[in-house]
């Protein structure tokens, strides 16, 4: 991990991308062996369902570093759990509005429904994604490398 | 309308097995709990002039008292307190008795409270206020940079004392996010940004009643109450609710909900 951060570069973005188990993991391995093009900025974190991720994760996300976050998971009414992101759906409102008043970009999260179907539409929502918040730049919320002690 | 003492003997005549209020002793107030109309507590017994969030005392007592029936002294505040405490299963209204004080003119004036009366008032005269949203509207007015500067700077005085969490009438967990190390580092002061307060912040959504104890609790003048009023008004902007309003409507964080609701949310 060490050297890895040390491979990179200062303004390089990070992104953090959090994907439902049955819908967006499937949709993403469906571009990865159909060999789709996207950008590697991605760091992804497989989920058993979107309604698992608390805002806090997102919260300590940011804090951590990352430059944007992605939540994916399976179209509404198509969850695995049934209702699972409904709860998703709603607290990403609350969130996205919360961090927009302490002054977070608001294209610094994104939520979106990517079927294990749409590999397609995961490559393009990583391109638009990534291409986003490389015009934001590194996120005002990460640390200073003093403020780190490297 | 009559006294707070006559009010207390009467409701335990009629079936409370104690009153929980507020008493004056060498001009300090105290929550006093009163089981018969003989307590030396009666005399001392007192609206006063500060707020306590006696609800948390009763989420207690309710529970280790399972038969007793309680009544207790409210202001608005702490009955829309109450009301959200109920929804989240704390306490249990049937074995309570509200008896309502409206804050004086002055007082709610001080406070900037929206409602500063409960719903039935037995002491006291209703006054109307108008809350400020002077703060709320500046920090909107600032760019997002701005914004994020303003609240590091605000936030950086925090010393950690979790004082905003404590007096808090509708914080109860006994497990609290901002006690874990994953979530909030131990030792850090001030709390890292954005963590500590965004975590409150957004435990507060679909909570917050606007007491407003929070910020008067805050060694650092952090503007709590600005920070927890902008939740209230998100979660009535996005999903149309408005703690401790109603006691049958729940948070729409709290349940999974219609998909049509969900399809309307995303409309919009």
């Amino acid at each position: 991990m060490a050297e890895e951060s040390a491979a990179r570069k200062d303004d390089d973005i990070r992104i953090l991308a959090f994907l439902c188990n049955w819908c967006s993991y499937a949709g993403a391995d469906l571009a990865g062996v159909s060999r789709l093009q996207y950008p590697a900025k991605v760091l992804d974190v497989r989920v058993m369902c979107t309604g698992t991720i608390s805002p806090y994760f997102v919260i300590k996300a940011f804090q951590e570093g990352m430059d944007g976050v992605l939540i994916a998971g399976c179209h509404i009414g198509d969850c695995h759990y049934l209702k699972g992101n409904y709860m998703t759906a709603k607290r990403f409102q609350v969130l996205r509005e919360t961090l927009k008043f302490l002054g977070l970009e608001e294209g610094r999260l994104r939520l979106e429904w990517v079927s294990a179907a749409e590999g397609e539409k995961y490559a393009e929502v990583i391109r638009s994604f990534t291409e986003e918040i490389e015009k934001l730049g590194p996120s005002p919320l990460r640390k200073k490398k003093a403020e780190v002690g490297a | 309308m009559s006294d707070l003492k006559s009010l207390i003997k009467e409701k335990l005549n009629d079936g409370a097995d104690a009153f929980l209020c507020l008493k004056e002793e060498e001009g300090t107030l105290l929550p006093a709990l009163i089981t018969d109309a003989d307590s030396p507590d009666l005399e001392l017994a007192a609206v006063g002039e500060a707020r306590y969030p006696l609800g948390k005392i009763l989420i207690d007592l309710l529970r280790e008292y399972p038969d007793k029936r309680f009544a207790v002294l409210v202001r608005g505040c702490d009955e829309r307190a109450l009301i959200e405490l109920s929804k989240l299963e704390q306490v249990d209204l049937d074995r309570l008795v509200m008896v309502g004080v409206a804050c004086t003119e002055e007082e709610a004036r001080a406070c900037g409270c929206p409602r500063p009366y409960p719903s039935e008032v037995a002491l006291g005269e209703k006054v109307e206020a108008a809350p400020g949203r002077e703060t709320i509207a500046e920090v909107e007015s600032l760019s997002d940079a701005e914004r994020l500067r303003w609240w590091k700077e605000e936030f950086s005085r925090c010393i950690k004392c979790y004082g905003c969490r404590n007096i808090c009438p509708m914080c109860f967990c006994k497990d609290c996010a901002l006690e874990n190390p994953h979530l909030v580092e131990p030792g850090v002061i001030p709390p890292e940004f954005p963590s500590f307060h965004v975590i409150r912040a957004l435990d507060m959504a679909g909570r917050c009643i606007d007491c407003g104890l929070c910020e008067e609790a805050c060694p650092a003048d952090i503007p709590l109450r600005s920070l927890y009023r902008r939740m209230q008004e998100i979660m009535e902007e996005k999903l149309g609710y408005r703690a401790g309003e109603s006691a049958e409507e729940k948070s729409p964080l709290s349940f999974l909900g219609s998909e049509q609701d969900i399809k309307k949310l995303e409309r919009e």
